[in-house]
């Protein structure tokens, strides 16, 4: 069983909305680059996966060459080798397609995962486009994966609550966090032998955009100043609040 | 611009998406995921009791492209986020995912860094498929019912063995979209039960900060903060809690925290939205009177 | 007239031939031990190669003879004073009998053999037996609950029996002589017994020796022979009971009276537990072979040092006594630690690796590091090491850590602060204010703002207010344009390797800047640098917040007015107890105020739990920091001052439970509200 993961580096996701500037539209670049939120639960699941069913584990993604030495940790946690496609777009069609000239380089791939979403863009389209363009089933949201008879038997989270699927053949899963996928810290031996592990480079394939232009990125003018209800009249009080509430769509 | 919306058979969702496709046309077609009628009106309706994404891509993409829509609305949900990325490469066509708001000539926009920053996109490619995120657009009232035209899909490639749905009592304080918690400004165990009726009639969960815990007034699993549950609520309630940073680092990503507190000083007023300095026993029963009218 | 050694006693240079078995089984058990502790690890010493390390003299003398740490409890520190000091002087004693024997020395005339032979050896006897006795009561009817938990170590009442028994008998055979040759001056507890007990009958003294020579089991007591025979049996017992004592000592907690000097004198006597830094090289390095283990799994990953300490420790439970971790309910026991690894080394388990299981990843990664229980230690035992050895090993070799401070390590590693979900910016803290930043060249002191200082909204003011007394001497000084972080976190919750990356980091940084001068407001940090980044190549003159207060006060640079302020210092452990910085904060509050103390003060400060990743720690049982807060509130000072910031958070959030008001400051902050304006 081969297993690739699809990782993203991207800049701290935490900084707080205080401190939160940007620069040509995207998040100022002296923030911290990391992998992806999600991404590293869509890791630990695919080392549990390889532990459990000695697959083997690669970690494929794009994006800049020096987002390598974060990628390591990937590595670090349990994957042999890491692909990393060169690229700066960050149109979903062109990153699917540059992902799936990776994965039929890989020939072998069984099983992709991937975060639900990319902790910078939030978009959740990448996995689904690249599950089509390879002509493999998506399921999105998936929280537990069993192989079984030679097929999948998967977790599901939806609103309501969870689905158990099953379906055969290969797949591409996108994973979303739960208490039994919380990142390990990868062992100190773990980190010197993810150094010595290959990292294949591999030029950016020619690919069309999708129909969108951007045409601005801001920072909503959060008001941080605390509006202060009167509470002479305790009634009026809280009808004033339960109506701001509901205009402003928080209820 | 002809507009289809592909939803499950659920009033708020469909009425959302039928908001939405009014930016695009007078009344757009539906295909209706599930059993039973289609509510409101549409210019032609397809069905399906087929729910599973993975399976609906292919009669979805084919009935795209036979129609020839211009715009394909899904909710930003399980099925949506499904559907929108395989669809769109089937037709090569332009996806925009968790839209926030919607402007005339295909003008969308999105939040990013979660939330940190609002991009806006013009669509220049058709077809648009659209994912939209709950809860941003009223929904419209869906009167009546369309007959729908069955929607032939191929032999399912995902079966479905089992699906659970989350008890009703009580929403897991982690999903809760409105969170009622109460601080050491509680004063004692007893009052909790005032926040426990709010969040019965919003739907929401209780929370509890550090203080209110190590009192005793509230069960460890009811922590919320730095030591304990980060929570994302749509609205948090902050009902006697001074606002620690400790705690504050649990609600980072709560949209709107209305903060209750007889001291002004409190450091939560700092990260509310809503504040009201007051005796929480004099608001809370207020709150929940008016709640229970409605 | 000269006493006469070996009266009474036919063959009795038999006794010397028979110290011979009785010492080669003390040797043998020595060894076996030393075969044991072999086993650990040897710390190369470049100055004393192959060796088992320096020899501090000045801690032998005082730690390891004198046993000036076991004073701290006096009751016991006396009771054990007598006994121990009372043997040796009776062990000088038995020796000086030997050396008149065999090289006919000259103890027995005179003055010397009034006032010592008899007088001070009668009074060290009595004093042995006086310990004893208080020891016995002590463990068998008021034993304190630390000689008790976990459990009891053994062998104490054997001891106990055998030095009762040696003491009685030397006594008894000494008043039989005296009664049948009459008083020895000075001998005044030899005298007493042979005026007053039934050995006065033996002072008739009409039969000689050699009628009793030869009769074996004569009816005692009845005649002038019988007590002959006595005085035989009591001299004979003394003397072979004496030699089984000095044969038990291997084989018991005796042991310690070999060991404890020993482990004082290899123990380092800079304070605190002394972590060392970690070289990774060997990982890098592609043809090394054998990589060492991070941290401990198994005894023989320890040094000689770490095993020594086991086989010496008495399970006295001083250190549990003290423990922020043991007394408030957590599953952390310093004893308990120690009990489980001289087990394991007793039964010879040295390479068994269920040792950190047996002694429990919940106990490890409790350890505030305070190092309570290496100040308490009578022994000289180094307690936070193993268990930060342990720790060491259960995050860098297993990655297994707590979920909530494995966050705020996931963070460190990420984003250089351990601070998650902070609510603030790097530069938040200097909003509004004009702060320096480090000039290369130009500029005298960096002040190192820290992680804490950074992103944590209380302790921000800590720097605010630094940087005002720092503008009102006129220091010249500047801060990163980038807020980071030591590394002391990791470091503390085990992770060696993430800290030497942040530390290189810095110390890089540093270089390039050529930052010579360091201001710190953290302990923390300090402790970092001083002991740390020293040993990875960076070299500072590093001043913590607090004493930098102080010099500025002595050279007349502050105008301070004093306030009428009652003011309780809480000594943050990396500051006192790690690194003897004592007196300075306390110059600087009663400058300021009031200087009021806690119980519990100076190197006998009680943690306020933040220590060791703990301020990341989901507590159970009562709250450290809660315990200490109520402590300085018991002493009704208007304010509590701290120099650490994580005391401060710990304290500001303990003394919500009992107050609204806001008791805890920063040492800084209390001075800068006595500032005068010019």
């Amino acid at each position: 069983m081969h297993i690739a993961v699809l990782a993203k580096v991207v800049p701290d996701y935490e900084v707080p909305a205080g401190d939160f500037e940007l620069s040509d539209n995207r998040a100022h670049s002296r923030y911290t680059r990391m992998m992806g939120l999600y991404d590293e639960n869509a890791i630990e699941t695919g080392v549990q996966l390889k532990e459990k069913y000695s697959a083997s584990l690669t970690i494929i993604s794009y994006g800049a060459e020096d987002d390598i030495p974060v990628l390591r940790k990937a590595i670090a946690m349990g994957a042999e080798k890491l692909v990393l496609v060169t690229g700066q777009s960050d149109d979903a069609s062109v990153i699917a397609a540059n992902l799936k000239m990776a994965i039929d380089n890989l020939g072998d791939v069984d099983l992709i995962l991937a975060g639900q979403q990319s902790a910078d863009m939030d978009r959740g389209v990448v996995h689904g486009t690249l599950a089509e363009m390879l002509g493999l089933t998506f399921i999105p949201q998936v929280s537990k994966i069993e192989s079984e008879n030679g097929g999948w038997k998967i977790s599901q989270l939806t609103e309501t609550g969870s689905r158990d699927l099953q379906f055969n053949g290969k797949g591409v899963f996108s994973i979303t966090s739960i208490p039994e996928n919380v990142p390990r810290i990868p062992a100190v031996r773990a980190i010197f032998a993810a150094k010595k592990k290959p990292v294949e480079k591999v030029a950016e394939v020619e690919s069309n955009a999708m129909g969108i232009e951007e045409v601005s990125v801001e920072i909503p003018t959060m008001d941080s100043v605390c509006e202060f209800l009167p509470v002479e009249d305790v009634g009026e009080t809280v009808k004033t609040l339960l109506t701001k509430l509901r205009e402003e769509r928080y209820l | 611009m002809k507009t289809l919306i592909v939803e499950i058979i659920e009033p708020k969702r469909l009425g959302e998406l039928v908001t939405v496709s009014k930016e695009f046309c007078d009344t757009p077609d539906i295909v209706a995921l599930g059993a039973g009628d289609v509510p409101g009106v549409y210019n032609k309706a397809w069905q399906t009791e087929e729910t599973i994404s993975a399976n609906l891509v292919p009669a979805i993409a084919e009935l795209i492209q036979k129609e020839e829509y211009q715009v394909v609305l899904f909710s930003a949900s399980t099925v949506g986020a499904g559907l929108a990325g395989p669809v769109a490469a089937k037709l090569s066509a332009s996806v925009v995912s968790e839209v926030i708001g919607i402007e005339p000539d295909l003008v969308v926009r999105r939040p990013m860094y979660g939330g940190k920053a609002v991009a806006t996109y013009k669509i220049t490619a058709t077809p648009a498929i659209l994912t939209i995120r709950r809860k941003y657009f009223e929904p419209a009232e869906l009167e009546g019912t369309t007959a729908a035209e069955t929607l032939t899909i191929a032999e399912p490639l995902v079966s479905l063995i089992a699906e659970k749905q989350e008890k009703s009592e009580g929403v897991p304080l982690e999903d809760a979209e409105v969170v009622v918690s109460g601080g050491r400004g509680m004063g004692g165990p007893d009052n909790f039960s005032m926040l426990q009726e709010m969040a019965e009639i919003l739907k929401g969960a209780v929370g509890a900060s550090r203080g209110a815990v190590d009192e005793g007034w509230a069960a460890p699993t009811l922590q919320i903060g730095q030591t304990g549950k980060i929570v994302a609520p749509g609205v948090y309630f902050a009902v006697g809690i001074s606002g620690a940073s400790q705690h504050l680092a649990g609600i980072a990503n709560a949209k709107c925290v209305v903060a209750i507190n007889k001291d002004e000083e409190a450091n939560i007023f700092k990260r509310a939205r809503f504040g009201i300095i007051a005796d929480y026993k004099k608001i809370m029963p207020a709150l929940n009177n008016v709640l229970r009218e409605e | 007239m000269g006493r006469i050694p070996y009266w009474n006693i036919s063959y009795g240079i038999l006794i010397d031939a028979f110290a011979i078995p009785f010492v080669a089984l003390f040797v043998y058990g020595m060894y076996r031990w030393w075969k044991l502790i072999r086993q650990g690890r040897a710390r190369i010493r470049p100055d004393f190669p192959g060796k088992l390390g320096p020899i501090y003299l000045r801690a032998l003398f005082t730690k390891g003879i004198l046993g000036t740490k076991i004073y701290k409890k006096p009751y016991t520190g006396i009771a054990h004073g007598c006994l121990f000091w009372g043997m040796v002087l009776l062990f000088i004693g038995t020796a000086l009998v030997f050396l008149n024997v065999l090289f006919g020395v000259p103890v027995f005339n005179g003055i010397f053999n009034r006032w010592f032979m008899s007088f001070t050896l009668d009074l060290a006897g009595l004093a042995a037996l006086g310990g004893l006795l208080f020891l016995l009561i002590r463990r068998g009817f008021f034993s304190p609950e630390r000689l008790t938990v976990p459990k009891e170590r053994n062998g104490f009442i054997s001891i106990v029996i055998l030095l009762g028994l040696i003491l009685v008998t030397g006594f008894l055979a000494e008043a039989a002589r005296i009664a049948y040759n009459g008083t020895d001056p000075g001998a005044f507890v030899g005298n007493w017994l042979a005026q007053n007990t039934p050995l006065a009958h033996l002072a008739a003294g009409s039969i000689t020796p050699d009628v009793i020579a030869g009769t074996w089991f004569p009816p005692l007591f009845g005649d002038t022979q019988g007590w002959l025979v006595f005085h035989q049996y009591m001299w004979w017992m003394h003397g072979l009971l004496a030699l089984a004592f000095i044969a038990y000592i291997p084989y018991s907690p005796l042991v310690h009276v070999v060991l404890a000097p020993v482990n004082a004198a290899l123990a380092d006597p800079l304070p605190g537990p002394k972590m060392g830094v970690m070289d990774f090289s060997s990982f890098e390095d592609e043809e090394a072979e054998d990589t060492p283990p991070l941290g401990a799994a198994k005894l023989t990953d320890f040094t000689y040092k770490r095993l020594i300490d086991y086989t010496t420790c008495l399970w006295c439970g001083r250190c549990h006594e003290v423990c922020p971790a043991a007394q408030t309910g957590k599953t952390l026991s310093p004893k308990g630690v120690m009990v489980t690894l001289a087990e394991y080394l007793q039964q010879g388990k040295l390479e068994d690796e269920s040792l950190v299981d047996a002694v429990s990843s919940d106990a490890v990664f409790s350890c505030t590091t305070c190092a309570a229980c290496m100040e308490a230690c009578p022994v000289c035992i180094n307690q936070p090491k193993t268990i930060m050895k342990l720790r060491q090993h259960l995050i860098m070799e297993r990655s297994e850590i707590p979920e909530l401070m494995g966050k705020a390590h996931s963070s460190l590693e990420l984003r250089q602060h351990p601070f998650f979900g902070t609510g603030a910016g790097q530069k938040d803290w200097r909003k509004d204010l004009e702060v320096p930043i480090f000039e290369a060249g130009k500029t005298e002191y960096l002040l190192w703002i820290g992680c804490s200082v950074t992103y944590e909204e209380r302790a921000q003011k800590i720097a605010r207010e630094m940087v005002n007394i720092l503008d009102h001497a006129g220091v010249s000084y500047g801060i990163l344009e980038e807020a980071r972080c030591t590394g002391d976190p990791a470091k503390q919750m085990g992770n060696e390797f993430l800290f030497n990356e942040l530390a290189e980091q810095n110390i890089e940084e540093f270089s390039e800047l050529g930052v010579k001068k360091i201001i710190t407001l953290c302990p923390h940090c300090y402790n970092s640098f001083v002991r740390h980044y020293s040993k990875l190549g960076g070299v500072y003159e590093v001043t913590p917040h607090s004493v930098f207060i102080k010099v500025l006060m002595e050279s007349g640079k502050l105008n301070l007015t004093k306030s009428t302020k009652t003011i309780c210092y809480h000594d943050p452990c990396y500051l006192g107890r790690r690194n003897n910085i004592l007196d300075e904060p306390r110059e600087v509050v009663s400058s300021i105020g009031e200087l009021v103390e806690m119980p519990r003060n100076r190197r006998e400060s009680f943690c306020c739990g933040g220590g060791g990743g703990n301020y990341w720690a989901e507590e159970e049982g009562t709250r450290i920091n809660q315990v200490r807060t109520r402590e300085a509130l018991d002493t009704n000072a208007d304010v509590i001052a701290t120099a650490c910031p994580f005391c401060l958070l710990m304290i500001t959030d303990g003394s919500k439970k009992f107050t609204e008001e806001q008791k805890a400051f920063d040492i800084a902050e209390l001075v800068s509200m006595q500032l005068k304006d010019d």
